[in-house]
């Protein structure tokens, strides 16, 4: 009888795990995508190549990749394939609620906590192959908040999201003199809280703990290089100045929009900050001069990437402002690394995302035609290996 | 006319006057033309290229004769005469210009908009445009040709009061460059701009410090707040039924004998009425600019109720009423694909707009027989001017993507923006006769990689790309 229970109880258990297993079979969405030209992000276009998908993430690429029976193989041949778009500097979701206006210092504002998902918007962007975001809050204040790096689609919020805050937006344009030392005296509060914990801790948290700000608990992070400094900045002048603050604080950074970041390149360039660059499509009216700003930033060396500012103009045109910049003199490779493993590295989530390697992410965009040219649609998208879009389907 | 008059005249003289009169006349003619050297008439032929007429078959290896200011031929064999600059364009391809049908270009954006009043219909944009370059108080003077937007191969523009009021005043086409003031002007006024929907609401904070003492207590309550979409239409309506008593005074007056003039008043002289007077005769059309699909509808019910002719602007939702615009015989000149919403207000950000926009809207208008244009409706930008119009290829070539047949592209901002703007018979195609406005590119059209190589306007070259960025 006791025999007769443990083998019915082992009968379960092995039916459990054939089922789970079943179960993970069914969801674990292996495809393989054969005969494209694929451009990885990180070397030249390959022609006629096998991507191979398994449980969400590429498992191989190149010419003689052996696909099992049992996946799902889509035919490719003819098209182009390009990693999925990320844009660094997003609103999407953010509605009317990113700028705490008029609170000039609100670091410890979480964008998070004020996201729209359930918005058509972030399918429009699914649409454009923007895969990945970075959205947060506004401008119009100095200190505005934490952003968040969030995939434009998934069921799961949890999985979807690839950072939940952290990274600081700042703003400042040559308008106010006080808009620097309002920073300015920020970091110094920050850095004072900073050693105040400090002593606390070394002094074996004997004293009574220094009370928690929650603002200056995410500029410290910055101070200790966790977190970066997302600078919203226009002027030339302005972004001397805040390259000075950089070197007295010594935090990560990257501009955001670096409107005249091409007039002072070799600054930029020496300092290893990251330029997030306009065009926003053709939305805003910059000269000739400016427009081929990008060029002379990325010729100085600086590591560059473009952005909607969604919605100012709309996600779904990141390619857009590439192939613009590619029209303006950047080199078609640089331009296509602008809007996918260069944003990844500023946002620091390349191990994640940013270009078509073994082991990453499978997000992947199928193309009609050549990335950069304005006829050119978007057939396929692809988040986590799960089909997420088919034109024609559609 | 006058001309042909001249010459009968002339004619008759000769016979009647004796030969020695006309043997000193033909002397002093010719000691007057060797003094001051007759300019004669430049003679231009762009040869080889890919001739894109717009209104005919595209020409391979073709050539574009410019005699002076205007076209004298196009086509395959056309003969060139001695003495004709010769310009190459094998590999290129050759369009006449290309036309903005909505910009704000030219105009400081605070010469766009009275908010002291939502209806000004005497208003005139030319009276703000400034072509004479960026820097107020600096430069060496004249017309300056502007770079910004002759790169795009823009030639002419519509440029027009701002859209923040509801009947904002009158709106010119200009060409992009001419050699003084006057010559740029192709067309004014060309129409009477309106705004129906968000863009006349948008301006929250502005309060109107001033309100004519003349309104009543019920306007004056409309003027200051910010007009809803029933007060805009209520608005209109009501200053056309005033245009309406106007013409019908004046009708009157003038249908009265001399000696019945002197027993009455003469009606008073109004610019507001005269400038609606001529949309009611329908010498001018309107231009109203509507975004959602119940704007649209309203502007189409106001034009039916008083007889005028219509144009809608923007016409995000214009696909969804293809059909009725098609019918009536509406044309649309549409924002530019990337950014088809208004520039400058939260309205662009409605949920309603996000909804019904689609890329797809140029397509469907046009397959169903609506007249389109594609605008950049570029107002005074962030950080310099309104330039966006040297894009305009690259917004056609955009709407080419989703389903616009790439010769509808090229007419949406050539031919068809001259039709809608009431010019093409003197610019939008590469036809003898109209003026030499002539871009050549470097390469398809609509592609992102091609560039505008060279612009003429008039038969002059006013733009070359410089080749070596």
């Amino acid at each position: 009888m006791k025999s007769f229970k443990l083998f019915t109880l082992l009968v379960l258990v092995i039916l459990l795990i054939v089922s789970i297993q079943l179960l993970a079979g069914q969801t674990d969405n292996s495809v393989a995508l054969r005969g494209a030209i694929v451009h990885t992000a990180i070397g030249p276009p390959i022609k006629n190549v096998t991507i191979l998908v398994k449980n969400g993430k590429i498992t191989a690429i190149g010419k003689d990749v052996n696909i099992p029976r049992s996946v799902k193989t889509i035919d490719v041949r003819g098209k182009i394939i390009i990693p999925g778009l990320i844009d660094i500097h997003s609103h999407l979701g953010g509605g009317e609620d990113i700028n705490e206006w008029p609170q000039p210092i609100g670091p410890e504002n979480r964008a998070l906590d004020a996201l729209h998902l359930e918005i058509s918007d972030w399918m429009e962007a699914v649409k454009g192959g923007v895969t990945t975001i970075v959205t947060g809050p506004g401008s119009a204040t100095r200190i505005s908040g934490q952003s968040i790096t969030i995939k434009t689609f998934g069921d799961d919020l949890e999985k979807r999201i690839l950072k939940k805050c952290g990274e600081v937006k700042m703003a400042v344009q040559g308008k106010n003199l006080s808009y620097l030392p309002l920073i300015k005296s920020t970091f110094l509060k920050a850095r004072e809280y900073m050693e105040a914990w400090e002593k606390y801790e070394s002094g074996n948290k004997k004293d009574s703990p220094p009370r928690r700000d929650l603002g200056l608990e995410a500029i410290v992070k910055v101070l200790k290089g966790e977190e970066r400094v997302r600078c919203h900045i226009h002027y030339a002048s302005d972004i001397i100045q805040f390259l000075k603050l950089k070197d007295e604080f010594g935090f990560d950074l990257t501009f955001e929009h670096s409107t005249e970041a091409y007039k002072i390149a070799d600054e930029v360039a020496k300092r290893n900050v990251g330029c997030v660059c306009f065009p926003l499509v053709m939305q805003i009216g910059l000269s000739e001069d400016q427009m081929r700003g990008n060029a002379i930033l990325h010729k100085a060396g600086v590591k560059i990437a473009m952005h909607t500012d969604a919605l100012v103009s709309q996600q779904k045109w990141l390619r857009l402002c590439a192939a613009l910049a590619l029209r303006y003199g950047l080199p078609e490779d640089e331009a296509l690394r602008s809007i996918t493993i260069n944003p990844a590295e500023m946002a620091k989530i390349s191990n994640r995302v940013g270009s078509i390697e073994k082991g990453k992410d499978a997000d992947l965009v199928v193309l009609d035609g050549p990335w950069y040219e304005l006829k050119t649609r978007v057939d396929m998208v692809f988040i986590d290996g799960r089909l997420v879009y088919d034109r024609v389907q559609n | 006319m006058l001309i042909q008059i001249q010459r009968k005249n002339s004619k008759s003289q000769n016979v009647s006057y004796p030969t020695g009169i006309i043997i000193t006349v033909l002397m002093i003619a010719i000691i007057f033309f060797s003094a001051v050297p007759v300019q004669a008439e430049s003679i231009i032929a762009i040869c080889g290229g890919t001739v894109l007429t717009m209104t005919g078959q595209t020409i391979r290896n073709g050539t574009v004769l410019i005699r002076g200011e205007k076209i004298e031929a196009v086509g395959a064999d056309v003969k060139i005469p001695k003495g004709a600059n010769i310009i190459n364009a094998t590999g290129k391809y050759v369009l006449p210009g290309i036309i903005d049908a909505m910009t704000y270009y030219g105009i400081k954006a605070f010469d766009l908009n009275d908010f002291t009043n939502p209806i000004t219909p005497q208003n005139r944009i030319i009276q703000a445009f400034y072509p004479f370059g960026d820097d107020f108080f600096r430069g060496k003077g004249g017309i300056k040709p502007d770079k910004e937007i002759l790169c795009g191969g823009v030639t002419t523009i519509y440029i027009a009061p701002g859209n923040r009021q509801v009947i904002g005043g009158q709106g010119a086409v200009v060409k992009t460059y001419g050699k003084n003031f006057d010559s740029m002007i192709l067309c004014e006024p060309a129409s009477i701009d309106m705004a129906i929907g968000d863009s006349p609401k948008t301006r929250q904070s502005v309060k109107f410090p001033y309100v004519s003492s003349s309104a009543s207590q019920a306007e004056r309550s409309i003027l200051v707040s910010s007009p809803t979409r029933m007060a805009q239409a209520a608005l209109i309506r009501k200053a056309l039924i005033r245009a309406q008593e106007f013409d019908h005074s004046l009708q009157a007056y003038e249908k009265k004998s001399e000696a019945e003039r002197k027993e009455v008043q003469k009606p008073k002289r109004d610019l507001n009425m005269e400038a609606l007077v001529k949309l009611l005769h329908k010498e001018i059309p309107a231009r109203i600019e509507a975004s959602l699909v119940d704007d649209i509808r309203t502007a189409i019910r106001i034009a039916d109720e008083f007889d005028f002719d219509l144009i809608i602007d923007s016409g995000i939702g214009a696909y969804k009423l293809r059909d009725l615009l098609a019918e009536k015989n509406i044309p649309v000149v549409l924002g530019p694909t990337s950014h088809p919403f208004i520039k400058g207000g939260e309205a662009s950000r409605t949920s309603e707009l996000s909804q019904i926009m689609d890329e797809g809207n140029a397509a469907m208008l046009s397959e169903v027989g609506v007249k389109i244009a594609i605008a950049s409706f570029a107002s005074g930008g962030l950080f310099g001017d309104a330039v966006q119009g040297k894009w305009l290829l690259l917004e056609a070539g955009l709407a080419t993507g989703f389903g616009l047949p790439d010769e509808e592209a090229l007419k949406a901002v050539t031919i068809n923006a001259a039709e809608i703007l009431g010019v093409n018979d003197r610019v939008g195609s590469l036809e003898p006769g109209k003026d030499a406005d002539v871009i050549i590119l470097d390469g398809p059209p609509l592609s992102i990689k091609t560039w505008v190589e060279h612009v003429f306007i008039n038969g002059e070259l006013v733009y070359t790309r410089e080749k070596s960025k």
